[in-house]
């Protein structure tokens, strides 16, 4: 099970890229991840969520070095050493090394929030005073059948360069959220929590700055002014990823049967058959 | 013999198959759910029949008979190469006039395009009754003797002999095999100097004078299908038809072989599913083995 997701995620992201490589941009979902309705106090826009963020790293599957078969993961019990089937396993929760509160899948369950289909907003802020560091993954909002209400929402808080807050849950995870206008388009971004986010005030090196001069400012300034311009992200290349690129498609070029070949019992014996039928061809 | 060899990962390919271009896809999948036999059984059947078959098949337009979910799904012909065939797999093209464009017809002449037809669940391999180096002369002549319920094989073995007899009285050689199904196929290897429409109506004479001689017979396409009937079908003497090659398995529940037998081991009693996947392979001899050394000329 491990194997086909990870082989289908490979594929994925190789299409991904070429994609990105051809205009620098990710390819778009097929499937919405989510659909529901924005609320805002009574008013509702149905919307579907589709992913904005293709992750394109790059990832390798673990071979078996002398026959070059893939390997397979396997849940092993520390204590017997023998393998265990998905339904006898149970989560726990590590509450001091090696010491685990167990729980039912009913007890999680119970306690896991219920997706309401709402992206609540509550309140409306300045689009620019939200601090970049809780901004955490995007999806595109499109109209569920209700263009008018999503273009009079979108058209508004743009004008007024503001974004909602709110909450949303998606699968069985609670967001805070931010929805706001791009390109023509109501964004969702999922925020991080508070907690999740490290304070800088917490780090020691940070305690004691000093104020810099009047004259190493102007300085700084100036470099600063001479190296001004617009933001554009495509100016930036994963050199890694370029290379890995070219690499891939070298080896691919160069006659390279990338074997996918099922090392099971039946082609086994297939391979027995072969050698004897090859045999008898050549008298 | 290493199955596979191996070259450093990090340096090249992978690894390759030493035996075979072909990559075997779901090996597993069960092709005759009532046998629970696999595809690989299927392609292992091909693999060890083909020092028999190559030679009849070779350089003959192929129509597969495929059964990528099993015999009891639906199957479908394919003329035409699949999509994402291999270079190496050697085609023939030619214009067909019913579809109004150009066919590309699979060759099969070696073992690893047998495989490949294999490992697509090409379970049927139908070949044409000429070669493409001479596409509207035909090779072969093709009598398919076909019952129609409640004949017996016993029937059908009655009218092959009859038949047997009236070409042996003419010297002319004649050849048997099962079709698999219910019925005989005769086969006439001749010289290349006749066409098709001679080869059709030669076969059609002969359906004539036996529907004179036995009751059983009908020459025509209109009275094939009446019940207890054997009709001698002559229409597949035409450009691009096909017959079921010698030794293509079938689609039937028992995986029975159209296989080509001695005249003498038609007797009475006789099952056409004795001859299947396991049994064929066991088989000593190949009466066919001369077939297409036996050129006659169909003047008599």
């Amino acid at each position: 099970m491990i194997r086909g997701r990870d082989y289908w995620k490979v594929n994925s992201r190789w299409k991904c890229n070429e994609m990105a490589k051809d205009n620098d941009r990710a390819k778009p979902s097929s499937r919405p991840v989510w659909s529901g309705s924005i609320t805002i106090g009574l008013v509702n826009v149905p919307v579907k969520l589709y992913t904005m963020i293709h992750d394109q790293a790059f990832s390798f599957r673990l071979l078996h070095k002398d026959d070059g078969q893939p390997l397979r993961y396997e849940r092993v019990c520390i204590k017997e050493d023998k393998v265990i089937d998905w339904k006898d396993t149970v989560k726990g929760y590590e509450i001091r090394k090696n010491e685990f509160i167990v729980f039912k899948k009913e007890e999680l369950d119970a306690i896991r929030p219920e997706s309401d289909e709402r992206i609540r907003l509550d309140k409306f802020v300045s689009l620019l005073s939200i601090d970049p560091v809780f901004f955490d993954k995007s999806y595109i909002l499109v109209p569920d059948r209700s263009e008018e209400a999503y273009s009079l929402m979108m058209t508004v808080i743009a004008q007024m360069g503001k974004a909602g807050m709110g909450k949303v849950t998606i699968r069985t995870k609670e967001y805070p959220v931010v929805v706001y206008e791009y390109k023509g388009s109501l964004i969702l971004t999922t925020l991080r929590y508070a907690y999740e986010v490290v304070s800088p005030g917490d780090m020691e090196e940070l305690s004691g700055l000093k104020k810099p001069g009047k004259k190493e400012m102007e300085l700084a300034e100036k470099i600063i002014k001479d190296l001004s311009g617009e933001f554009d992200i495509t100016e930036y290349r994963d050199g890694y990823k370029d290379r890995m690129e070219k690499l891939i498609e070298t080896k691919m070029k160069g006659e390279v049967v990338v074997a996918q070949v099922p090392k099971k019992e039946e082609v086994k014996e297939l391979m027995v058959a072969l050698q004897e039928t090859i045999e008898r061809l050549r008298k | 013999m290493a199955a596979y060899s191996f070259i450093n990962p990090f340096d090249n390919i992978i690894m390759m198959n030493d035996l075979t271009r072909v990559s075997f896809t779901n090996p597993e999948k069960i092709l005759y759910p009532g046998l629970e036999l696999k595809k690989s059984r299927v392609i292992e059947y091909y693999i060890r029949i083909a020092p028999r078959m190559l030679g009849f098949i070779k350089n003959r337009a192929i129509v597969m008979n495929r059964y990528p979910n099993g015999i009891d799904k639906d199957g479908f012909y394919e003329k035409d190469a699949p999509a994402g065939i291999p270079p190496w797999v050697e085609t023939f093209n030619k214009y067909s006039e019913i579809a109004e464009r150009e066919i590309k017809y699979i060759i099969a002449n070696n073992l690893d395009t047998l495989i490949w037809m294999a490992n697509l669940a090409a379970i049927e391999i139908n070949i044409t009754l000429s070669t493409i180096d001479n596409y509207e002369t035909p090779d072969l002549v093709f009598f398919d003797i076909d019952p129609e319920p409640p004949c017996s094989f016993d029937n059908v073995i009655d009218i092959a002999f009859l038949l047997k007899e009236k070409l042996d009285e003419l010297n002319f050689r004649s050849f048997v095999k099962t079709s698999g199904k219910k019925g005989l196929h005769v086969v006439l290897p001749i010289i290349k100097s006749y066409n098709f429409n001679q080869t059709r109506e030669f076969v059609h004479q002969f359906g004539k004078f036996l529907a004179r001689e036995s009751d059983l017979v009908v020459s025509e396409f209109r009275n094939s299908q009446d019940p207890g009937t054997v009709f001698i079908d002559y229409l597949q003497n035409t450009p691009g038809k096909t017959m079921i090659a010698p030794y293509s398995l079938r689609a039937q529940p028992d995986a029975p072989v159209s296989t080509p037998l001695e005249w003498k081991e038609l007797k009475k009693g006789l099952r056409p599913e004795e001859f299947n996947i396991f049994t064929v392979l066991k088989r000593k001899n190949d009466p066919w083995e001369r077939l297409l050394e036996s050129k006659q000329s169909l003047e008599v």
